[in-house]
Protein backbone atom coordinates (compact mmCIF):
# COMPACT_ATOMS: atom_id res chain seq x y z
CA UNK A 1 0.00 0.00 0.00
CA UNK A 2 1.55 3.24 -1.28
CA UNK A 3 1.21 6.29 1.18
CA UNK A 4 2.22 8.51 -1.35
CA UNK A 5 -1.64 9.52 -2.19
CA UNK A 6 -4.51 8.93 0.47
CA UNK A 7 -6.96 8.75 -2.23
CA UNK A 8 -5.30 6.17 -4.42
CA UNK A 9 -4.58 4.16 -1.57
CA UNK A 10 -8.25 3.88 -1.01
CA UNK A 11 -10.59 0.15 -1.46
CA UNK A 12 -12.49 0.65 -4.50
CA UNK A 13 -16.00 -0.42 -2.92
CA UNK A 14 -19.48 -0.23 -3.55
CA UNK A 15 -21.28 3.25 -3.20
CA UNK A 16 -24.33 1.90 -1.22
CA UNK A 17 -21.87 0.38 1.54
CA UNK A 18 -20.49 3.81 2.87
CA UNK A 19 -24.03 5.09 2.52
CA UNK A 20 -25.49 2.78 4.59
CA UNK A 21 -22.92 2.25 7.15
CA UNK A 22 -23.10 6.22 7.59
CA UNK A 23 -26.65 5.83 8.14
CA UNK A 24 -26.71 3.36 10.95
CA UNK A 25 -23.71 5.08 12.27
CA UNK A 26 -22.16 8.72 11.65
CA UNK A 27 -18.42 8.31 10.23
CA UNK A 28 -18.73 4.91 9.75
CA UNK A 29 -18.56 4.96 5.89
CA UNK A 30 -15.50 6.97 5.94
CA UNK A 31 -13.90 4.85 8.25
CA UNK A 32 -14.97 2.12 5.76
CA UNK A 33 -12.80 3.83 3.65
CA UNK A 34 -10.05 4.28 5.23
CA UNK A 35 -10.67 8.58 5.46
CA UNK A 36 -10.70 8.45 9.48
CA UNK A 37 -10.21 12.04 10.00
CA UNK A 38 -13.51 13.02 7.89
CA UNK A 39 -15.46 9.60 9.84
CA UNK A 40 -14.33 11.41 13.21
CA UNK A 41 -15.47 14.76 12.66
CA UNK A 42 -18.68 13.58 11.19
CA UNK A 43 -19.50 11.14 13.81
CA UNK A 44 -18.46 13.61 16.84
CA UNK A 45 -20.18 16.50 15.05
CA UNK A 46 -23.35 14.05 14.53
CA UNK A 47 -24.06 11.79 17.47
CA UNK A 48 -22.71 14.84 19.61
CA UNK A 49 -25.76 17.04 18.43
CA UNK A 50 -28.23 13.75 18.69
CA UNK A 51 -26.36 13.08 22.34
CA UNK A 52 -26.96 16.78 23.40
CA UNK A 53 -30.49 16.85 22.23
CA UNK A 54 -30.95 13.86 23.85
CA UNK A 55 -30.27 15.19 26.86
CA UNK A 56 -32.05 18.18 26.92
CA UNK A 57 -35.37 16.90 25.87
CA UNK A 58 -35.27 14.29 28.44
CA UNK A 59 -35.73 11.51 25.37
CA UNK A 60 -39.32 12.70 25.08
CA UNK A 61 -39.37 13.77 21.87
CA UNK A 62 -41.86 10.72 20.68
CA UNK A 63 -44.29 11.65 23.47
CA UNK A 64 -45.12 14.31 21.21
CA UNK A 65 -47.32 12.10 18.99
CA UNK A 66 -50.85 11.24 20.65
CA UNK A 67 -50.91 7.67 21.69
CA UNK A 68 -53.17 6.66 18.73
CA UNK A 69 -50.56 7.59 16.39
CA UNK A 70 -47.78 5.89 18.75
CA UNK A 71 -46.89 3.08 16.02
CA UNK A 72 -44.15 0.82 15.63
CA UNK A 73 -42.81 3.26 12.77
CA UNK A 74 -44.17 6.42 13.65
CA UNK A 75 -40.45 7.45 14.13
CA UNK A 76 -39.83 7.07 10.57
CA UNK A 77 -41.40 10.10 9.30
CA UNK A 78 -39.30 12.14 11.56
CA UNK A 79 -36.03 13.63 10.56
CA UNK A 80 -34.12 12.21 13.37
CA UNK A 81 -34.35 9.05 10.90
CA UNK A 82 -31.57 10.21 9.25
CA UNK A 83 -29.54 9.03 11.84
CA UNK A 84 -31.43 5.72 12.11
CA UNK A 85 -28.66 4.18 14.65
CA UNK A 86 -29.09 7.37 17.13
CA UNK A 87 -33.22 6.66 16.30
CA UNK A 88 -33.11 2.80 16.66
CA UNK A 89 -31.22 3.72 20.37
CA UNK A 90 -33.81 6.16 21.32
CA UNK A 91 -36.81 4.04 20.77
CA UNK A 92 -35.67 1.03 22.36
CA UNK A 93 -34.27 3.29 25.15
CA UNK A 94 -37.39 5.65 25.71
CA UNK A 95 -39.75 4.92 23.10
CA UNK A 96 -43.30 6.29 23.99
CA UNK A 97 -42.52 7.48 27.62
CA UNK A 98 -44.36 5.33 30.63
CA UNK A 99 -47.73 5.62 28.96
CA UNK A 100 -49.18 8.79 30.74
CA UNK A 101 -48.94 12.48 30.10
CA UNK A 102 -45.52 14.39 31.37
CA UNK A 103 -44.01 17.96 31.59
CA UNK A 104 -41.85 18.28 29.09
CA UNK A 105 -38.19 19.62 30.36
CA UNK A 106 -38.15 23.68 29.64
CA UNK A 107 -35.39 22.96 27.15
CA UNK A 108 -37.42 20.17 25.32
CA UNK A 109 -38.04 22.40 22.48
CA UNK A 110 -34.05 23.36 21.69
CA UNK A 111 -33.29 19.64 22.45
CA UNK A 112 -35.69 17.74 20.17
CA UNK A 113 -34.72 20.80 17.75
CA UNK A 114 -30.72 19.47 17.93
CA UNK A 115 -32.16 15.63 17.63
CA UNK A 116 -33.69 16.53 13.85
CA UNK A 117 -30.70 18.51 12.93
CA UNK A 118 -28.60 15.50 13.60
CA UNK A 119 -30.75 13.91 11.63
CA UNK A 120 -30.41 15.87 8.78
CA UNK A 121 -26.93 16.45 8.79
CA UNK A 122 -26.05 13.01 8.73
CA UNK A 123 -28.02 12.91 5.07
CA UNK A 124 -25.00 15.01 4.36
CA UNK A 125 -22.69 12.88 5.77
CA UNK A 126 -24.41 9.66 3.92
CA UNK A 127 -24.41 11.83 0.29
CA UNK A 128 -20.51 12.50 1.17
CA UNK A 129 -19.67 9.30 2.10
CA UNK A 130 -21.75 8.45 -1.33
CA UNK A 131 -19.76 10.69 -3.32
CA UNK A 132 -16.17 10.16 -2.04
CA UNK A 133 -17.01 5.93 -2.88
CA UNK A 134 -18.16 6.74 -6.56
CA UNK A 135 -15.73 9.87 -7.16
CA UNK A 136 -12.62 9.65 -4.86
CA UNK A 137 -10.81 11.32 -7.35
CA UNK A 138 -12.72 14.86 -8.16
CA UNK A 139 -11.63 18.38 -8.84
CA UNK A 140 -12.51 19.92 -6.04
CA UNK A 141 -11.04 23.45 -7.00
CA UNK A 142 -13.83 23.71 -9.52
CA UNK A 143 -16.80 23.68 -7.45
CA UNK A 144 -17.79 24.15 -3.89
CA UNK A 145 -18.07 20.17 -2.79
CA UNK A 146 -21.43 19.20 -3.55
CA UNK A 147 -22.44 18.13 0.10
CA UNK A 148 -21.25 21.22 1.02
CA UNK A 149 -23.43 23.08 -0.94
CA UNK A 150 -26.88 21.18 -0.54
CA UNK A 151 -25.81 21.73 3.20
CA UNK A 152 -25.89 25.51 2.81
CA UNK A 153 -29.07 25.57 0.96
CA UNK A 154 -30.95 23.65 3.91
CA UNK A 155 -29.19 26.04 6.24
CA UNK A 156 -30.24 28.77 4.76
CA UNK A 157 -32.55 28.49 1.53
CA UNK A 158 -30.52 29.73 -1.92
CA UNK A 159 -27.26 29.89 -0.04
CA UNK A 160 -25.57 26.92 -1.72
CA UNK A 161 -26.44 28.63 -5.26
CA UNK A 162 -25.29 31.77 -4.01
CA UNK A 163 -22.16 30.61 -3.18
CA UNK A 164 -21.79 28.49 -5.99
CA UNK A 165 -21.94 32.18 -8.52
CA UNK A 166 -25.64 31.95 -9.14
CA UNK A 167 -26.59 34.87 -6.76
CA UNK A 168 -29.73 35.77 -8.80
CA UNK A 169 -31.51 32.01 -8.39
CA UNK A 170 -29.82 31.96 -4.85
CA UNK A 171 -31.88 35.33 -4.28
CA UNK A 172 -35.20 34.07 -5.97
CA UNK A 173 -34.95 30.86 -3.88
CA UNK A 174 -35.08 32.56 -0.74
CA UNK A 175 -37.59 34.69 -1.50
CA UNK A 176 -40.03 32.45 -2.83
CA UNK A 177 -39.08 30.13 -0.23
CA UNK A 178 -38.69 31.88 2.67
CA UNK A 179 -42.01 34.07 1.19
CA UNK A 180 -44.27 31.10 1.23
CA UNK A 181 -43.12 29.63 4.74
CA UNK A 182 -43.68 33.38 6.40
CA UNK A 183 -46.78 33.54 4.64
CA UNK A 184 -47.97 29.78 6.06
CA UNK A 185 -46.95 30.89 9.43
CA UNK A 186 -49.28 34.25 8.59
CA UNK A 187 -52.03 32.39 8.22
CA UNK A 188 -51.78 29.77 11.03
CA UNK A 189 -50.96 32.11 13.66
CA UNK A 190 -47.71 30.71 14.37
CA UNK A 191 -49.35 27.68 15.87
CA UNK A 192 -47.53 25.62 12.72
CA UNK A 193 -44.41 26.54 15.03
CA UNK A 194 -44.82 23.57 17.26
CA UNK A 195 -43.83 20.28 17.07
CA UNK A 196 -45.96 18.90 19.53
CA UNK A 197 -48.95 20.36 17.88
CA UNK A 198 -48.09 19.22 13.96
CA UNK A 199 -45.60 16.55 14.80
CA UNK A 200 -45.26 15.05 10.73
CA UNK A 201 -45.40 19.02 9.31
CA UNK A 202 -43.38 20.18 11.39
CA UNK A 203 -40.73 17.72 10.17
CA UNK A 204 -41.63 19.32 6.69
CA UNK A 205 -41.06 22.95 7.53
CA UNK A 206 -37.83 22.09 9.04
CA UNK A 207 -36.26 20.86 6.06
CA UNK A 208 -36.44 24.70 5.40
CA UNK A 209 -33.55 25.07 7.66
CA UNK A 210 -32.69 28.60 9.91
CA UNK A 211 -36.06 30.45 9.00
CA UNK A 212 -37.80 27.64 10.37
CA UNK A 213 -36.02 27.12 13.06
CA UNK A 214 -35.08 30.80 13.86
CA UNK A 215 -39.28 31.54 13.37
CA UNK A 216 -39.77 28.70 16.20
CA UNK A 217 -37.67 30.40 18.67
CA UNK A 218 -39.22 33.68 18.01
CA UNK A 219 -42.51 33.65 17.90
CA UNK A 220 -43.18 29.86 17.90
CA UNK A 221 -45.17 27.60 20.31
CA UNK A 222 -48.18 30.61 20.70
CA UNK A 223 -51.22 30.00 23.28
CA UNK A 224 -54.16 29.59 20.70
CA UNK A 225 -57.29 31.29 22.36
CA UNK A 226 -59.36 31.56 19.34
CA UNK A 227 -60.12 29.89 16.36
CA UNK A 228 -57.59 30.43 13.86
CA UNK A 229 -59.69 30.16 10.08
CA UNK A 230 -56.82 29.57 7.34
CA UNK A 231 -54.59 27.10 10.48
CA UNK A 232 -54.61 24.07 7.56
CA UNK A 233 -53.67 26.13 4.96
CA UNK A 234 -50.85 27.61 7.38
CA UNK A 235 -49.55 24.66 7.80
CA UNK A 236 -49.71 22.86 4.96
CA UNK A 237 -48.07 26.11 3.20
CA UNK A 238 -44.81 26.05 5.22
CA UNK A 239 -44.43 22.61 5.15
CA UNK A 240 -44.50 22.83 1.35
CA UNK A 241 -41.99 25.47 1.68
CA UNK A 242 -39.33 23.04 3.42
CA UNK A 243 -40.22 20.52 0.87
CA UNK A 244 -39.62 22.47 -2.23
CA UNK A 245 -36.15 23.01 -0.56
CA UNK A 246 -35.17 19.30 -1.00
CA UNK A 247 -34.98 20.19 -4.44
CA UNK A 248 -32.89 23.41 -4.47
CA UNK A 249 -30.50 21.19 -1.97
CA UNK A 250 -30.68 18.69 -5.37
CA UNK A 251 -29.98 21.28 -7.87
CA UNK A 252 -27.10 22.64 -5.49
CA UNK A 253 -25.77 19.35 -4.92
CA UNK A 254 -26.11 18.41 -8.83
CA UNK A 255 -24.61 21.43 -10.00
CA UNK A 256 -21.25 21.55 -7.79
CA UNK A 257 -21.25 17.37 -8.85
CA UNK A 258 -21.43 17.97 -12.42
CA UNK A 259 -18.11 20.09 -12.33
CA UNK A 260 -16.16 18.28 -10.28
CA UNK A 261 -16.63 15.34 -11.97
CA UNK A 262 -16.25 17.00 -15.28
CA UNK A 263 -19.56 16.20 -16.79
CA UNK A 264 -21.40 18.52 -19.64
CA UNK A 265 -24.26 20.31 -17.35
CA UNK A 266 -27.75 18.26 -18.11
CA UNK A 267 -30.24 20.28 -20.70
CA UNK A 268 -33.16 19.49 -19.54
CA UNK A 269 -35.02 20.93 -23.08
CA UNK A 270 -33.15 18.32 -25.38
CA UNK A 271 -33.99 14.50 -25.06
CA UNK A 272 -31.40 12.25 -23.27
CA UNK A 273 -28.30 11.18 -25.10
CA UNK A 274 -28.00 7.27 -25.18
CA UNK A 275 -24.67 7.30 -23.38
CA UNK A 276 -21.73 8.68 -25.03
CA UNK A 277 -18.87 7.71 -23.16
CA UNK A 278 -16.03 8.49 -25.49
CA UNK A 279 -15.42 12.37 -26.12
CA UNK A 280 -15.17 11.65 -30.07
CA UNK A 281 -18.54 13.12 -30.51
CA UNK A 282 -19.79 16.74 -30.02
CA UNK A 283 -21.87 17.66 -27.96
CA UNK A 284 -24.53 20.61 -28.01
CA UNK A 285 -23.67 21.10 -24.90
CA UNK A 286 -21.90 24.63 -24.10
CA UNK A 287 -19.09 22.75 -21.30
CA UNK A 288 -16.33 21.77 -23.22
CA UNK A 289 -15.72 18.53 -23.54
CA UNK A 290 -12.05 18.59 -22.80
CA UNK A 291 -12.47 19.79 -19.57
CA UNK A 292 -12.16 16.88 -17.82
CA UNK A 293 -9.47 16.81 -15.07
CA UNK B 1 -68.47 33.37 3.77
CA UNK B 2 -67.42 33.76 0.39
CA UNK B 3 -63.61 33.08 0.56
CA UNK B 4 -62.82 32.56 -3.24
CA UNK B 5 -60.95 35.41 -3.74
CA UNK B 6 -58.67 35.17 -0.80
CA UNK B 7 -58.37 31.24 -1.82
CA UNK B 8 -57.56 31.89 -5.29
CA UNK B 9 -54.80 34.50 -4.22
CA UNK B 10 -53.18 31.61 -1.97
CA UNK B 11 -53.72 29.38 -4.83
CA UNK B 12 -51.75 31.50 -7.06
CA UNK B 13 -48.67 32.64 -4.45
CA UNK B 14 -48.25 29.00 -3.47
CA UNK B 15 -48.67 27.75 -7.37
CA UNK B 16 -45.94 30.53 -8.73
CA UNK B 17 -43.66 29.12 -6.45
CA UNK B 18 -43.54 25.70 -6.90
CA UNK B 19 -43.59 26.87 -10.84
CA UNK B 20 -40.50 28.91 -10.27
CA UNK B 21 -38.55 25.84 -7.94
CA UNK B 22 -39.66 23.24 -10.41
CA UNK B 23 -37.83 25.49 -13.18
CA UNK B 24 -34.99 25.91 -11.01
CA UNK B 25 -34.89 22.25 -10.62
CA UNK B 26 -35.20 21.51 -14.19
CA UNK B 27 -32.46 24.10 -15.63
CA UNK B 28 -29.29 24.66 -14.29
CA UNK B 29 -28.97 27.71 -16.29
CA UNK B 30 -30.86 30.90 -14.27
CA UNK B 31 -31.44 32.05 -18.28
CA UNK B 32 -33.10 29.30 -19.56
CA UNK B 33 -35.21 28.58 -15.99
CA UNK B 34 -36.55 32.19 -16.07
CA UNK B 35 -37.31 32.31 -19.88
CA UNK B 36 -39.37 28.59 -19.27
CA UNK B 37 -41.27 30.31 -16.46
CA UNK B 38 -43.92 31.90 -18.18
CA UNK B 39 -44.45 28.92 -20.09
CA UNK B 40 -44.67 26.57 -17.04
CA UNK B 41 -46.98 28.74 -14.83
CA UNK B 42 -49.88 28.66 -18.17
CA UNK B 43 -49.61 24.78 -18.25
CA UNK B 44 -49.68 24.32 -14.61
CA UNK B 45 -52.83 27.01 -14.19
CA UNK B 46 -54.59 25.24 -17.16
CA UNK B 47 -53.72 22.06 -15.70
CA UNK B 48 -55.08 22.81 -12.41
CA UNK B 49 -58.05 24.43 -13.85
CA UNK B 50 -59.06 21.27 -16.04
CA UNK B 51 -58.54 19.24 -12.55
CA UNK B 52 -60.58 21.68 -10.73
CA UNK B 53 -63.46 21.40 -13.52
CA UNK B 54 -63.46 17.78 -13.77
CA UNK B 55 -64.16 17.47 -9.84
CA UNK B 56 -66.48 19.97 -9.85
CA UNK B 57 -68.50 18.18 -12.39
CA UNK B 58 -68.03 14.81 -10.56
CA UNK B 59 -69.69 16.54 -7.44
CA UNK B 60 -71.96 17.74 -9.59
CA UNK B 61 -73.17 14.78 -10.71
CA UNK B 62 -72.46 12.16 -8.12
CA UNK B 63 -72.44 13.81 -4.83
CA UNK B 64 -74.98 17.06 -4.96
CA UNK B 65 -76.45 17.79 -1.71
CA UNK B 66 -79.16 20.50 -2.85
CA UNK B 67 -82.43 20.01 -3.33
CA UNK B 68 -83.42 19.27 -7.19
Amino acid sequence: MSPSSPRASQPVVAPVVPLALTWFLPGAGHFYMGRFRTGLIAFVVVEGLYALGLLLSGGMFLEYLPPEMQGAFAAVLSPEVGNLGALLFHVNHFGYGPGQPRVWPDTMDIGTTLTAASGVLNLFVMARAHLDARAPERDQERALDPPTAALATWLVPGLGQFLQGRKLRGLLVFVSLTGLFLIGCWLAAGSNLDRERHFYYWAGQSLLGSPAILAEFVHGHPRVTGEVPYADGGVVLACVAGMLNVLMMLDAFAWSEERQLGKPPKAATEPAPESVPEPGLASTSPEPEGAEA
Amino acid sequence: MNDLPFHLLLFAVAGTVIVVISAFFSEPEDSAALRAIPRRLFWFFVGCAGVAAVMLVCEHTFARVGSV
